[in-house]
């Protein structure tokens, strides 16, 4: 049981990873945010519930514990109303203030090495 | 005049300068404080104040006096940006903007012109800088606002066993009606936790802090010595200093909660109370 929460755990680390490399290698802000809300949903997701599990599993199945395993679950519940929410807001001021989204055209279809 | 206060800034500089020479080195083991008064507060912390929290028994017990003033210092704070900020200002001042509802034509209506009336059913006022219904936003945080206010009630109450406390809970709170504000728009969140309630709020929760003090005062005890309360409250001493250090926080929480939405509303309306952020 514990290989498996730390098998999970590992998938979450693995979304924090990419999704921090996203952050910095994507080229415009609203690409960047894609990454960005990655990193809140999937990759908490993951971690959170691999923590869950682990509490549960190696220290047994007592009523602290149990209580631990469902506030771990409450963070990712929360976060997971607020975090797209936000993203949301942001990439609509984005296009309300007038930033447009970054495409390939505007490079003549070749990949600018400024990016 | 300004020649006059120029000196006395630089004297009293110049001293305070002068003098941090005589201080002991920062995290000196052999200074006052790290021999005699931190061991002390580590040691009898717990039995004197029945608070795990060391940093709650020290924060509102041992230096009551100094978070007192605190409390008042955010207090001012608020009432600083009140004078500096707010303009009273009568409608038609300023243009405003308004929707015809059975039509759905914006109207704007420059200054001196005709307001309709403000409960009007069939038009709506709207912020200069237009921001559509964002159904997603409000009913986000029509969600997650009960939840970050019990979360703030808690943090205030647990401050004894966990981090947190009045300044902590008193924010959380702010935050909370900040968050109203910013999904709706700033005329609504002023309609239910209006100005003068703001203010009412923030001296009641410097009241209620020296308020304790002074009743400790009158039951025979020092200012802010919360063992007195103890046959008021009907609890041993101890029991009495830990009742004391919460009714103390509660107060804090008041006046952090209040001050800080008032400061919002003035600094985010440029202290017209008009359109927010």
């Amino acid at each position: 049981m514990i290989f498996v929460s730390l098998l999970i755990i590992a998938g979450g680390i693995f979304f924090f990873f990419a999704g921090a490399v996203g952050v910095i290698r994507f080229p415009d802000f609203y690409s960047r945010l894609h990454p960005a809300g990655m990193i809140d949903s999937m990759g908490l997701l993951l971690s959170m519930s691999g923590l869950a599990l682990y509490v549960l599993s190696h220290h047994g199945l007592t009523g602290t514990n149990i209580l631990t395993a469902i506030k771990i679950i409450l963070i990712v519940i929360f976060v997971y109303l607020t975090s797209p929410t936000a993203t949301h807001a942001i990439v609509d001021a984005g296009i309300r203030a007038g930033l447009a989204p970054w495409t390939k055209k505007k490079n003549g279809g070749s990949d600018d090495p400024s990016h | 005049m300004k020649f006059l206060a120029m000196i006395a800034v630089v004297l009293t500089g110049g001293l305070l300068i002068f003098h941090t020479g005589a201080f002991p080195d920062f995290g000196d083991a052999n200074s006052p404080a790290n021999t005699y008064l931190s061991p002390y507060y580590l040691e009898n912390g717990q039995a004197d104040t029945h608070a795990p929290n060391v940093v709650t028994s020290v924060l509102a017990d041992y230096r009551g006096y100094d978070t007192m003033f605190e409390t008042t210092v955010v207090f001012a704070a608020g009432l600083a940006c009140f004078f500096l900020l707010r303009r009273k200002q009568k409608p038609g001042d300023t243009p405003r903007m308004y929707r015809h509802l059975p039509t759905g034509v914006t109207l704007h209506i420059k200054e001196g012109g005709t307001l309709p009336a403000e409960d009007s059913a069939v038009f709506r006022r709207l912020d200069s800088e237009f921001v559509p219904h964002q159904i997603i936003i409000k009913n986000t945080c029509r969600i997650v606002i009960p939840f970050i206010q019990i979360f703030a009630l808690y943090v205030v109450a647990h401050g004894h066993y966990s981090p947190g406390g009045g300044f902590q809970g008193g924010v959380l709170l702010a935050a909370s009606f900040i968050l109203y504000a910013i999904s709706h728009d700033l005329r609504r969140a002023i309609r239910r936790f209006p100005e003068k309630v703001a203010a009412l709020f923030g001296s009641m929760g410097v009241l209620i802090y020296a308020g304790t003090g002074v009743l400790c005062l009158l039951f025979g005890a020092n200012f802010l010595n919360y063992e007195a309360l103890a046959p008021l409250l009907g609890v041993s001493p101890v029991m009495a200093r830990s009742h004391g250090i919460l009714i103390v926080e509660i107060g804090v929480a008041f006046a952090v909660m209040a001050v800080i939405i008032w400061i919002y509303y003035n600094l985010s309306s440029a202290g017209k109370h008009d359109e927010g952020l």
